[in-house]
């Protein structure tokens, strides 16, 4: 699994190695069967089961009907529902009724699902799942106690052992490139962190599947991997990103760590309470009160620390007054051992809180982002030029760096596994038959372009490099003496820039914005965070595994990110499913329901949402 | 955790994190040079040398800061990379216990650094004389040019208030950079026992829309089937997250010898013992070589580390004693 034999070229090249990317070298090589097999390499800046993946607690959702009955039509319905009916149908239609053979396939491939007594897999409700089109809860998530996304990706990374798929693991793909009319694949240039060193990868198929962006932010609950790197990568390549506006709050990070705490936790009896201790919710949502919807409930929780009643995080004693309590006080302990010991484990370990005693500290933690590079069904990413869809022959994308527009405006529970699952086999599947098309394309078969990218990029390192000091002799063996022309730490570090960026996003977009407060951050990112990005560089010469270098690629994709969206937010003048403009508090169907498209440079274009067979309706649960 | 952590929030204390660092020489020719190796087997991989063709400086270096006790040692790293030393060198991902790629050795022994908190090793220290991690040659005064580097190797001589944690890369892993150690040997070793599941031959297929029948499920049933009791013979051996902390806390692993290690183990008992799996006979054969299941002695240092839980040893042992009678795996 070292990078000694990764070759220069291969049929297919994927990029990321959580259930999305795995899931497209599966639905590759299942697709060619018995067949000539395609050459593959996974191309990943972690270790696949490092995936962030493997954090997904809850389930899957798929209308197996093992506990009640279900329909896939209902779960279509609840899909385009719970986006706000931002969602293009045709998708939510395929998601749903392949979600089926989806988890029972996951099942074959050796996922470890919690089991029926009659040894069928267990399902479970999950906010917004309903039966009759809106009616009744539905147990329609698919789980395996709470650890649902670990077990998907161990099994998805032994089904790929099991083939003998290439992994590069730890290598950080810096640039997509493709033909110079940008409508064909060439390759891509990657760092090996292991060395150092910049490579050149040919690929005739290229699928992005590298996750989300929670990192945009200070306060998520993802891991510190997700920082967008596909996303920026097609941003980089002239490509537009897809409703990039459109992110998911989850009501209870914990304090200052954005760690999530389940939704179980206030099934059992867990009440929010505002500064003078009072239970809000009821306040927001009379009907469901602290169960209510995500949104409502982030929503609410930013409404009360607007007004001035919210609490300090005290792990941030000197921050602002941004979280409210969660009260589990009036939860037995036998309860909190018996069902919500995850919660339990996860405050007294990080907060070094007793939930039986303590009011815990929580905040809105960005979670989801429902927007992505923009696809159709089978993988293909479609370039936006003059209101017109064109797709890049050989450029595939899947799971949370996509959009396939099955999310809308605010993602289903139980949705976001089956999504990479599913959409990504389709884009493996499809990705074999372009390979294997006789007149398969695969950029101009010129290298030139790539060879031309991968020089720049070499530059780039050795720039930066340079830039760490001249301290290039051997440290002498007293160790590693600080030299007076190494930089002081402070100096071009991205790991501040970076931190400083999700403080600002944080404040600007989390849960709600406003235009004055849009335009004040783009404002910032031009004359503070961009000119300061220009000046990253490592603090150390050593090119092995400086996990600076790549702390700089990834702060600069954050930063492309984070300026596509702010526009995009900006953009869209109304509130819808989890984007909250207070300055447009209300939904506009007449202007807005439409999907984003924002480009490097800001420019907002618009693309129609697919609507088949649901008509926009009111979304209340 | 007691009726005083309320109190003990607000209690910031200052800390040294003492980390053994180590770092590639500059080639001869200036150029980076590549891990490639001919044979990746033929590699040394004790603590007493990394075998690399690649040659390390090591050194010691501490830090100072100020920290909570419910802070994770992860925390206080991602603090002196902002503030102190960018480049210090660790793998980090989810930051909560689940993507395993944080271990090292924490006071010596394998830990998390994303679980392990500043209050955890201050339950050591109070509670266990200082136990140095490194050999003789690592255990040199700190470099000096810190802004207090403090003559700290006797836990007596800490004040109440001062607490040192010391770091190195996990036990028995070739170190890379810093804490960042090369786990080929651990995965390789996890793919040769063949990870993946292998149905029987009833266990058919399904088309695209889901529409195939299960023999083994029965009729308009697609899942195998699999009772409570089957899945809970091998649920939480599922949970393991190849962290590695078993292979560092093993004497026989970590000190290089020839043993395929607990994590291989614990991935091939996973299969072993899942109802849907045909293949337990053949797995418990395979385990047979020298450096397989009778490698191992039974100390059983391999399950206290397990961030999941995991009853390593135990997994073991019902392993071993299984390849004594091979034709009665547990779930037939």
């Amino acid at each position: 699994m070292g990078p000694a034999h990764i070759k220069t070229g291969y049929d297919v090249v994927i990029v990321g190695a959580g259930a999305a990317g795995l899931s497209t070298a599966l639905g590759l090589l299942d697709a060619a069967g018995s067949g000539a097999k395609p050459s593959v390499l996974v191309i990943s800046k972690l270790q696949p089961l490092r995936s962030h993946t493997g954090s997904a607690e809850g389930g899957i959702a798929a209308s197996l009907g093992n506990e009640e009955q279900d329909d896939w039509r209902w779960h279509y319905y609840d899909t385009v529902k719970g986006g706000d009916w931002l969602v293009d149908q045709d998708a939510a239609k395929l998601l749903a009724r392949q979600a089926r053979s989806t988890v029972i396939g996951l099942e074959h491939a050796g996922v470890a699902f919690s089991r029926r007594e009659d040894g069928r897999i267990s399902q479970r409700r999950f906010g917004g799942h309903t039966a009759d089109f809106g009616g009744r809860p539905v147990k329609r998530a698919a789980y395996a106690a709470d650890r649902i996304g670990h077990r998907i990706l161990s099994s998805l990374w032994q089904q790929c052992l099991k083939r003998g798929v290439t992994f590069a693991d730890e290598w950080y793909v810096t640039d997509l490139v493709l033909s110079a009319t940008g409508t064909s694949v060439e390759g891509l240039v990657a760092l090996d962190e292991n060395t150092g060193t910049v490579h050149t990868i040919r690929a005739r198929a290229l699928a992005l599947c590298t996750g989300g962006a929670g990192r945009l932010f200070h306060t998520t609950s993802n891991s510190w991997d997700l920082t967008g790197d596909g996303m920026a990568l097609a941003l980089d390549a002239g490509l537009a990103l897809e409703d990039a506006e459109l992110i998911q709050f989850h009501p209870t990070g914990l304090g200052h760590t954005g760690i999530l705490l389940s939704e179980a936790a206030r099934g059992e009896g867990g009440v929010l309470r505002n500064a003078d201790g009072d239970p809000f919710m009821h306040r927001y949502a009379p009907r469901h009160g602290d169960l209510a919807a995500r949104d409502v409930i982030s929503r609410s929780i930013a409404a009360e620390v607007d007004q001035g009643r919210g609490v300090t995080d005290p792990g941030d004693p000197d921050g602002p007054r941004d979280c409210v309590w969660l009260d589990l006080r009036g939860i037995s302990a036998q309860v909190m051992h018996a069902r919500l010991p995850q919660v339990d484990e996860t405050i007294r370990r990080y907060a070094g809180l007793n939930p039986g005693h303590d009011l815990v500290p929580v905040k809105p933690t960005a979670h989801y982002m429902m927007g992505g590079i923009p696809i159709d069904t089978d993988g293909h990413v479609l370039s936006w030029q003059g209101g017109q869809a064109q797709v890049v022959d050989g450029l595939y994308a899947a799971g949370e760096c996509s959009c396939v527009g099955v999310h809308g405006a605010n993602r289903l529970g139980g949705n976001s596994l089956l999504d990479a699952c599913l959409f990504g086999r389709r884009a493996g599947s499809d990705a074999y038959r372009f390979v294997t098309m006789p007149a398969a394309g695969g950029g101009s078969h010129n290298h030139e372009l790539l060879d031309q990218r991968a020089g720049r990029r070499r530059q780039d390192v050795t720039d930066l490099l340079a830039r760490a000091g001249k301290k290039v002799e051997d440290p002498g063996e007293d160790g590693d003496r600080r030299d007076s022309t190494v930089p002081a730490p402070e100096d071009g570090n991205p790991y501040r820039l970076a931190e400083q960026l999700g403080r600002l996003m944080d404040r600007t977009l989390a849960v709600r914005c406003e235009a004055e407060g849009i335009s004040s951050a783009l404002n910032r990112l031009d004359h503070e965070l961009d000119p300061a990005a220009d000046r990253l560089h490592p603090h150390d010469p050593s090119p092995v595994w400086n996990q600076e270098l790549t702390a700089v690629f990834e702060t600069r994709s954050l930063l492309r990110l984070a300026r596509a969206a702010l526009q995009a937010s900006l953009e869209r003048k109304e509130s819808r499913g989890s984007f909250k403009r207070l300055d447009y508090p209300h939904r506009d169907d007449d202007n807005y329901l439409r999907h984003s498209l924002v480009n490097r440079t800001g420019h907002i274009g618009w693309s129609p949402v697919h609507i088949e067979d649901f008509p926009p309706g009111s979304r209340r649960y | 955790m007691n009726g005083k952590q309320q109190a003990d929030n607000q209690s910031i204390r200052r800390v040294t994190i003492r980390i053994h660092r180590a770092k590639p020489m500059p080639d001869h020719a200036g150029a980076p040079s590549g891990r490639h190796r001919s044979n990746p087997f033929a590699t040394d991989h004790g603590p007493a040398g990394p075998g690399r063709r690649q040659r390390l400086k090591r050194w010691t270096q501490d830090y100072l800061l100020d920290a909570r006790p419910e802070d994770t040692l992860l925390d206080l790293l991602l603090t002196i990379k902002r503030e102190q030393d960018p480049g210090l060198a660790f793998r980090y991902s989810c930051g909560h216990g689940m993507c395993g790629s944080d271990g090292a050795a924490v006071n010596g022994k394998p830990a998390l650094l994303c679980e392990a908190t500043v209050a955890d090793c201050q339950a050591y220290t109070q509670a266990a004389p200082f136990r140095p991690t490194g050999t003789g040659s690592e255990r040199r005064p700190s470099p000096g040019h810190l802004d207090q580097p403090g003559p700290f190797h006797d836990p007596a001589q800490l004040s109440q208030d001062h607490l040192l944690v010391e770091l190195g890369p996990l036990p028995g892993f070739p170190v890379l950079r810093d804490l960042i150690v090369d786990t080929t040997l651990m995965f390789d070793a996890i793919d040769q026992i063949h990870p993946w599941l292998q149905p029987g031959p009833a266990d058919g297929a399904l088309d695209a829309e889901g529409a195939a029948t299960n023999p083994k499920g029965g009729p308009g049933s697609l899942e195998v089937r699999q009772t409570k009791d089957q899945l809970a013979a091998y649920e939480q051996l599922s949970d393991c997250i190849d962290c590695g902390l078993c292979e560092a806390a093993c004497p026989i692993w970590s000190g290089g010898e020839a043993f395929i290690g607990p994590a291989a183990l614990v991935a091939a008992a996973r299969f072993i013992h899942d109802s849907r799996d045909d293949r337990a006979i053949q797995r418990l054969e395979d385990l047979g070589g020298e450096d397989g299941l009778s490698a191992c002695q039974s100390i059983r240092a391999c399950s206290r580390p397990c961030p999941r839980g995991i009853d390593v040893g135990e997994t073991i042992w019902d392993l071993i004693e299984r390849s004594h009678h091979p034709q009665q795996p547990s779930h037939l």
